[in-house]
């Protein structure tokens, strides 16, 4: 209500203040004259905050360019993603009519879709979603064979080690395991820097590792738990590295927890998403009078089994419409808009967030590539990327994988995939407590 | 935190007079009822849907993931988590958490407690210093003490000399604690205080006269005069350290077995969505204080807050 | 009785190990908020190698964080404001009066303290969707107001029952009736114990973070403690501990102010009610 007041014109504003007395018809008529009173009708847009001044910049670009037929209100959603999630389901669930675009999580699809809290993109909508956009992406976008969003932005996860220390970058977990030892052996920095905590970070590491294993954590149509000898694989992978030559905060250990170690000068590589490279180039760390900044260097996601290519999990932002707006048709113009060209490389040269179109990486802006010297590597990862599962009841999924492999040092591979496959099952169902 | 039963009993003493004035009986009646009514309003038109909610949305499968199966399920809800080791790994730390933090509490309070009680200066300064504690913001002081644990940002990281803090369980519950019991002991201190306030100087004076050690001392005198204040000290502290949320929240996020029964209560209500087995949680959690409530109080018998109004008249 | 000097320094050495505990966290979150963000992985010194104001600045520079602290302000003072007028007419009656009912009142107000919070929300939130109220100041008004009733009322009460109350008897033998009597006689003697119970109240409301977080969606209505959780560093993966540290402390400077002017208040307004009978 209050948000409406502050857009609202004079006229509106001055009925307000007379009907304060009553709360609840000032209320119920300021959402009957909303967008009546001509002017650009205003779509609210709620979305993470983490890139506020490029999601504002594109809201402001589509409002602009849609000639005066709406207004997109930018609304930030907090920084942790459970409480981002929180946010909207208790909008949807309350039928709530001032939400029209929603920024989601491309691992909240199947869950939205699910309870109708999205709407279906389907017809010129869905032609329009998408095109040029990569498979990776629009797969997270994907539920049932339907379109339920448009993909924003997207993000993968490449390997970063230092060059000084590291003569050529490994193409497997077993290389790169072995030559933290031979730096540890050195006694040179050696740690490697992973997600290791127990939250949704820990699910991205599992999955990536089954999928480069060749296996994947659900079934295709995402109902029965399916893991099997590649998940076995990555488990005694992971617990190879949490037992020998992690950084021994891994359990503890969040992506901005990587940066840091990385940037102190303890670790020679590192997991995690292109946000460390901006970091590194701005921060300019020195440890031990190693310039770490010039000694930053990246190399795709490592291989988990020799012959199956690696594939790192997909992140990301799809915009989706809500069921519960009254302004569908114009949801849907402002969505395809906001995940236009022009907005998506504001995405990524000002916001950081690698785009989800194929022609920005074929024919690459200049700025673009000086912000992503590695976007060969983004693009390769994104053309085969690793999926979540897509599952309405991901969180509970998700809750139990981060649970079963925390702390990672503890994983016992074939008791941890028993218990695992157990407390996915129950999760699926919904059954029980989520722990 | 709670209107306790003295406020009651107080009528005992207003009420005599009140008695004699027969005719002013009905219009005491009526303005006691007036006074009362609007926070009575309130208390009911805020609280009571939402409780009542809450009780009815555990008697049913309600899953805002799949809106389509609500249903009536009788007790399901209650077979399902009290069959759920997860329910009962979260109670045992809860059960942990508290009793650990409040018996340190209680011994670092009376510590405090006598310092402010009998130190020859500085009072004021103490009294001041360790109400910081007790007022500054809980989510606050819960990120102050996580970053602390922070490595390289943390002085608490460098002090246990540096390492993977909150990585295993009991640490982590450890430093759960630490933070509880920082935040806390001030109130329970203060609290104690005033009931040493109470113990008549003359009478400790005596006891010492008579050849009482300093333990007999404490116990024979110095207790019994501070039942009450005792009871109440410990019984705030044992029903909010059982509720314990916002630090767990801030320092561990539930990682490695920390979760209490209000982090699983909060997990299942809002991250998994299924509110009905997240409101069984919440009444079982109100079941259990109600029970800890039930037991002190039949514990301490007529040391009961403002019971004691009467004995002493 | 003379003070040896040994007294002296034992007492002066336990007040400092007690002062130290109390404050060195506290210490030690405001020199983080000081710190740059290159000196932060200084290992949690004391004492910043280089002070610096960016913090500050940069949260200062947002309009989120400055709407945030004056709806936090003034949504914590009318809570206070309201919660105080009611539980004083209640406490009044508690106190003072004899009615049937008063039993029913107390049961009410320990359950309305002792049920867990978490379990309100949701259904808190459906209905200020329906009322309109989500999202607004009076959204968070209410339920704080509502769920520091059961203090108020506990605290006053206690503070009501050591007004020498043979006033009041003066007062309706006067001649004034029993609404007169609490309005001319009572209430002045009452002001210092509703003055703290407000500090009390003002504290409990400007903690909250749970309500806060859930029945908001906008700065048109977050407070401080809810919008920690909207800080972001450069990216959405950094977390910006220098930024929060520099709002946590903001946040704590009322509360310091409150205890250093009206330390004896807040001890006797915790204290009275519990212990003496």
């Amino acid at each position: 209500m209050t948000r409406r007041r502050r857009a609202g014109n004079p006229r509106r504003r001055r009925r307000v203040g007379a009907l304060a007395a009553s709360l609840a018809t000032a209320g119920s008529l300021l959402v009957a004259c909303g967008g009546s009173s001509g002017g650009p009708v205003k779509l609210t847009f709620y979305d993470q905050p983490g890139s506020a001044t490029a999601t504002q910049a594109n809201a402001d670009a589509c409002t602009k360019a849609s000639g005066g037929r709406y207004k997109v209100d930018y609304q930030k959603l907090p920084t942790d993603a459970d409480q981002q999630r929180l946010q909207l389901v208790r909008r949807m669930a309350a039928h709530d009519s001032t939400v029209d675009i929603m920024g989601l999580d491309v691992t909240w699809e199947a869950e939205f879709a699910e309870a109708g809290w999205a709407e279906p993109w389907t017809g010129a909508n869905a032609t329009k979603a998408k095109a040029d956009q990569l498979p990776g992406p629009l797969a997270t976008a994907t539920y049932q064979g339907k379109l339920w969003a448009v993909p924003y932005n997207s993000n993968t996860q490449l390997l970063w080690y230092r060059g000084d220390l590291v003569k050529k970058a490994p193409t497997s977990w077993d290389q790169m395991i072995q030559q933290a030892q031979q730096l540890k052996a050195a006694k040179k920095p050696y740690y490697i820097e992973e997600q290791g905590f127990q939250y949704e970070g820990m699910t991205v590491w599992f999955n990536s590792m089954v999928a480069s294993a060749g296996g994947t954590i659900l079934n295709d149509a995402g109902t029965k738990v399916a893991l099997g000898p590649p998940a076995l694989l990555a488990l005694e992978t992971m617990k190879k590295l949490a037992t020998t030559v992690a950084d021994p905060q891994l359990a503890n250990a969040k992506e901005d927890d990587g940066r840091l170690a990385f940037e102190s000068g303890v670790a020679a590589f590192e997991i995690n998403y292109p946000f460390v490279w901006a970091s590194m180039q701005k921060n300019k760390p020195k440890a031990n009078g190693v310039d770490l900044a010039k000694n930053f260097k990246y190399a795709p996601f490592p291989a988990v089994k020799a012959g199956s290519p690696a594939k790192s999990t997909i992140g990301g932002i799809d915009l989706a419409v809500s069921p519960y707006s009254k302004h569908k048709q114009l949801a849907f113009d402002a969505a395809v808009c906001l995940a236009g060209k022009t907005n998506q490389l504001i995405g990524a040269t000002q916001g950081g967030l690698p785009p989800t179109l194929k022609s920005l990486y074929d024919k690459p802006p200049k700025d673009f590539v000086k912000q992503y010297p590695f976007y060969k590597i983004v693009y390769r990862q994104l053309l085969n990327a690793a999926v979540r599962p897509q599952t309405p009841a991901y969180q509970s999924v998700s809750i139990a994988i981060s649970h079963a492999l925390s702390p990672p040092a503890k994983i016992n591979p074939e008791k941890t995939l028993t218990s695992l496959k157990g407390q996915i099952s129950d999760a699926l169902d919904s059954k029980g407590l989520i722990p | 935190m709670s209107v306790a039963a003295d406020a009651s009993e107080a009528t005992a003493i207003a009420g005599q007079p009140g008695a004699a004035l027969s005719e002013g009986a009905k219009s005491e009646r009526r303005l006691g009822w007036l006074l009362c009514a609007p926070a009575v309003i309130v208390m009911l038109l805020v609280t009571a849907y939402p409780i009542i909610y809450a009780l009815y949305l555990s008697f049913r499968r309600d899953d805002l993931r799949f809106p389509k199966q609500s249903k009536f399920i009788g007790v399901d809800n209650y077979v399902t988590v009290l069959n759920s080791p997860v329910w009962w790994h979260a109670l045992a730390v809860t059960a942990a958490i508290t009793a650990i933090s409040v018996v340190i509490e209680f011994v670092l309070g009376f510590g405090l407690a006598f310092v402010m009680h009998r130190a020859i200066w500085g009072r004021g300064g103490v009294r001041t210093a360790i109400l910081v504690p007790y007022g500054i913001v809980t989510i606050a002081a819960g990120l102050g003490w996580q970053y602390a644990w922070t490595p390289r940002i943390g002085w608490l990281w460098s002090l246990t000399g540096g390492g993977a803090p909150l990585t295993h369980t009991y640490q982590s519950i450890a430093a759960i604690i630490l933070a509880e019991v920082w935040k806390t002991t001030p109130f329970m201190a203060l609290l104690l205080m005033a009931g040493l306030a109470l113990v008549p100087e003359e009478l400790l004076n005596a006891a010492k006269m008579d050849g009482a050690t300093a333990w007999a001392r404490f116990r024979k005198v110095m207790i019994p005069v501070m039942k009450p204040a005792i009871l109440v000290a410990l019984l705030f502290r044992t029903l909010d350290a059982f509720r314990i949320f916002d630090n767990i929240y801030a320092l561990t996020g539930g990682s490695n077995g920390t979760g209490s029964v209000s982090f699983i209560g909060y997990d299942n209500l809002f991250v998994a969505l299924n509110v009905g087995v997240g409101s069984t949680i919440s009444v079982l959690i109100f079941v259990c204080v109600a029970i800890i409530a039930f037991t002190f109080i039949k514990l301490f018998g007529t040391a009961t807050p403002g019971r004691d109004v009467e004995g002493k008249r | 009785m003379a003070i040896s000097a040994k007294q002296k320094v034992g007492w002066s050495v336990t007040n400092l190990v007690v002062i130290a505990w109390a404050l060195y966290a506290v210490w030690w979150l405001v020199a983080l908020s000081f710190k740059t963000p290159a000196s932060i992985t200084d290992g949690g010194s004391f004492w910043p190698t280089s002070w610096s104001l960016e913090n500050y600045r940069g949260i200062f520079k947002l309009g989120e964080f400055k709407r945030s602290l004056i709806n936090s302000i003034g949504i914590a003072i009318i809570s206070t404001v309201i919660a105080v007028i009611l539980a004083t007419m209640a406490a009044y009656a508690i106190a003072r009066l004899r009615f049937p009912g008063k039993g029913l009142l107390i049961g009410m107000s320990l359950l309305i303290a002792m049920f867990p919070q978490i379990s309100l929300v949701t259904p808190l939130f459906n209905i200020e969707r329906t009322l309109h109220i989500f999202n607004t100041w009076p959204g968070l008004i209410i339920p704080y107001m509502t769920f520091s009733l059961p203090l108020a009322i506990y605290t006053l009460s206690a503070f009501f029952r050591e007004i020498p109350w043979d006033l009041e008897k003066a007062a309706k033998m006067d001649g004034a009736t029993p609404a007169q009597a609490f309005r001319r006689v009572i209430a002045p003697l009452a002001a210092p114990g509703i003055f703290t119970t407000a500090i009390l109240v003002f504290i409990f409301c400007w903690n909250d973070f749970l309500f806060s977080i859930s029945l908001t969606s906008t700065t048109a209505s977050r407070t401080v403690p809810a919008e920690l959780g909207f800080f972001t560093g450069n990216s959405q993966f950094e977390q910006p501990a220098g930024s929060i540290a520099a709002a946590s402390v903001i946040i704590t400077i009322p509360i310091i102010i409150f205890v250093l002017l009206f330390q004896r208040r807040i001890v006797s307004g915790l204290t009275s009610g519990a212990v003496k009978g």
